[in-house]
C-alpha cells in the first residue's frame, strides 16, 4: 500500500509501478480503517448504556418517568425496552450488518435524547438523563444538560459518520458484498 | 466483416452487459432488502424480549410479603407512635441519604418526644434510591434492615441508631450486612436469629422495592421529604425555618383543642400481632 503520503497521480511516487491506482486506493482503505473504529466506539456506547439499565427494571422506569414526558402507560414499556434496543444496536455495530441502517436508528435515537434532555432543561426539571444507568431526579445543583447534551452530540457525530460512510473494515455488510 | 455484422455484434453485447448490470443491481437491492430486514428484526426481538423480560424480573407494586404492623393500602408506611394521635407526620427519608442524616440528628429526640406524648403519629416512607445515584447497595439494605427492625417491633430504636451511625453518602458502610448487624447490637431485644436471618435473606426486598416504586409515583423529589398533616414543612412552613422548636410549635397550634392519643408508646410500634415474633417462620402473614 503506497501509504498515508501517496496522493493520486503524484510523479514523485519511487518504485510503484502505477502510482496513481494504488494511491486512489489508500483513501476509502483508511476510511474503512476509520469506520472500523467509529463502528466500534459507537457499539461501546451503546453496549455500555444498555447494560447499565438493565439491573433495576424501576431504575430505568423511574429514568423515563423522570423527563415528565410520556404518559404513566408507555413509562415501564420505554424504561424495560429501551435498553435491550441499544444492546441491540451495539450488537449490530460489532457485527456490521446493515451499518447505515443502525447509524440511522443511532442517530434518530440520539437526537431523541438530545431533545429529552433539552425539553427537560427547558422546562426547568432537575433530573440526571439516566443515560448511563442511574436517573431521575436530582437537586438542582446537580443537573448537568450541557454536558450531557454535548456528550450525546458526539456521539451523534460518530453516527453521522457511520451514514455517511457506511463501509468499514471486517463488517458482515463487506462480506457480504464481496 | 460488414458494417451491418459489426452492429448487430455491438448491440448484443451491449445488451448482454445491460442485463448483467440490472442483475446485478437487482441481486444488490435484494441484499438490502434482506440485511434491512434482518437488522429490524433483531431490533424488534430485542426489545420485545427486554419489555417481557424486565416485565418478569421487575418487583410488583404491591408487595406480597410486609412487615408486621405497616399500614396503608399497600401496607407500604411504617408508623410510630399512637394512632390516634391527632396531627401525623409524614416522613420521606432514604437510609444513605446525607439530607436525612443531617435531618434525623437534629430533629430525632423532638420527634421521639411528639410521639411519646401523643402529639404525633409519625408515617414512615423507607425509600431506597440513593443506590442508583451512588454505588452499592446502602439504601436497600439498610432498608430491608429497617423493615426487618420493625417486623420485630424495634423500628424507632434502631432507625435512630442507623440515622447516628450513617456513613458518608459515597461510602456503602451500610450495603454491607454485617455493619448493620451489628449496630442491631445497640438496639435491646432487636439481635436475634431471626432479625439476623431477615437482613441476611434481604426478606423485605420485594417490599423495599415496592416502597420505592410508590414514592417514584409520588410527587416528591427528594428526601427528606417532611409533611405536617399532609402539609409540605422541610426545609420551611410557609416562610418558617423547621427547627425543632418550632416543629414543636406548629404540631402544638394543629392540636390546639384535640384531645392527644395514648402516650408513652417509646417508639414502640403496636405490639405486632402476627407470627413475626415467632421463631423460625420463614413467611409471616403480615399485613
Amino acid at each position: 500500500m503506497a501509504g498515508p503520503a501517496a496522493k493520486p497521480g503524484d510523479p514523485t511516487q519511487p518504485g510503484d509501478s502505477a502510482p496513481g491506482p494504488a494511491a486512489r486506493r489508500s483513501a476509502p482503505v483508511r476510511t474503512e480503517w476509520l469506520g472500523l473504529a467509529v463502528r466500534l466506539g459507537l457499539a461501546v456506547v451503546w453496549g455500555w448504556a444498555g447494560l447499565a439499565k438493565i439491573a433495576d427494571p424501576a431504575e430505568a422506569a423511574q429514568a423515563v418517568r423522570a423527563f415528565e414526558i410520556l404518559p404513566e402507560s408507555l413509562v415501564k414499556p420505554v424504561g424495560y425496552g429501551l435498553p435491550f434496543l441499544e444492546l441491540a444496536l451495539a450488537l449490530l455495530l460489532v457485527t456490521g450488518l446493515g451499518v447505515r441502517l443502525v447509524a440511522g436508528v443511532s442517530a434518530l435515537l440520539l437526537l431523541t435524547f438530545i431533545a429529552g434532555i433539552a425539553s427537560a432543561w427547558a422546562r426547568g426539571i432537575s433530573i440526571d438523563c439516566g443515560c448511563f444507568g442511574g436517573g431521575g431526579h436530582v437537586d438542582e445543583s446537580q443537573t448537568k444538560y450541557l454536558q450531557e447534551i454535548l456528550r450525546d452530540t458526539g456521539f451523534l457525530l460518530l453516527a453521522g459518520w457511520l451514514l455517511w460512510r457506511p463501509r468499514t473494515k471486517f463488517s458482515a455488510d463487506g462480506w457480504l458484498a464481496s | 466483416m460488414s458494417d451491418k455484422n459489426r452492429d448487430g455484434k455491438r448491440t448484443a453485447r451491449e445488451r448482454m452487459l445491460e442485463q448483467r448490470a440490472a442483475d446485478e443491481a437487482a441481486s444488490k437491492r435484494r441484499k438490502k432488502l434482506i440485511v434491512g430486514g434482518a437488522v429490524l428484526a433483531v431490533i424488534a426481538a430485542a426489545v420485545v424480549t427486554g419489555v417481557v423480560v424486565q416485565n418478569q424480573r421487575s418487583k410488583p407494586e404491591t408487595p406480597t410479603a410486609a412487615p408486621a404492623g405497616t399500614i396503608g393500602d399497600k401496607n407500604l408506611v411504617i408508623p410510630v407512635g399512637a394512632a390516634n394521635a391527632p396531627s401525623v407526620l409524614t416522613v420521606y427519608e432514604d437510609p444513605r441519604c446525607p439530607a436525612c442524616g443531617i435531618f434525623e440528628r437534629e430533629f430525632a429526640a423532638t420527634i421521639d418526644q411528639l410521639e411519646d406524648a401523643g402529639k404525633i403519629y409519625t408515617n414512615a416512607h423507607i425509600v431506597s434510591f440513593i443506590d442508583r445515584a451512588v454505588p452499592g447497595k446502602g439504601s436497600k439494605n439498610g432498608a430491608n434492615a429497617l423493615a426487618c427492625a420493625q417486623d420485630a417491633g424495634h423500628f424507632r430504636d434502631f432507625h435512630d441508631v442507623l440515622y447516628r451511625n450513617q456513613p458518608d453518602e459515597t461510602s456503602d458502610a451500610f450495603g454491607d450486612k454485617a455493619v448493620l448487624l451489628n449496630l442491631a447490637k445497640q438496639v435491646n431485644g432487636l439481635d436475634t436469629p431471626e432479625f439476623q436471618a431477615c437482613v441476611n435473606d434481604n426478606k423485605f426486598g420485594g417490599w423495599v422495592s415496592a416502597v420505592q416504586q410508590d414514592f417514584d409515583k409520588s410527587s416528591y423529589k427528594s428526601t427528606p421529604t417532611v409533611l405536617l398533616n399532609g402539609q409540605p414543612i422541610y426545609p420551611k412552613n410557609g416562610n418558617d425555618e423547621i427547627s425543632p422548636a418550632n416543629l414543636v410549635k406548629w404540631v402544638d397550634a394543629a392540636n390546639q383543642g384535640k384531645q392527644l392519643g395514648t402516650a408513652g408508646s417509646h417508639g414502640q410500634s403496636p405490639a405486632p400481632t402476627s407470627t413475626a415474633s415467632e421463631a423460625n417462620n420463614p413467611s409471616p402473614s403480615a399485613g
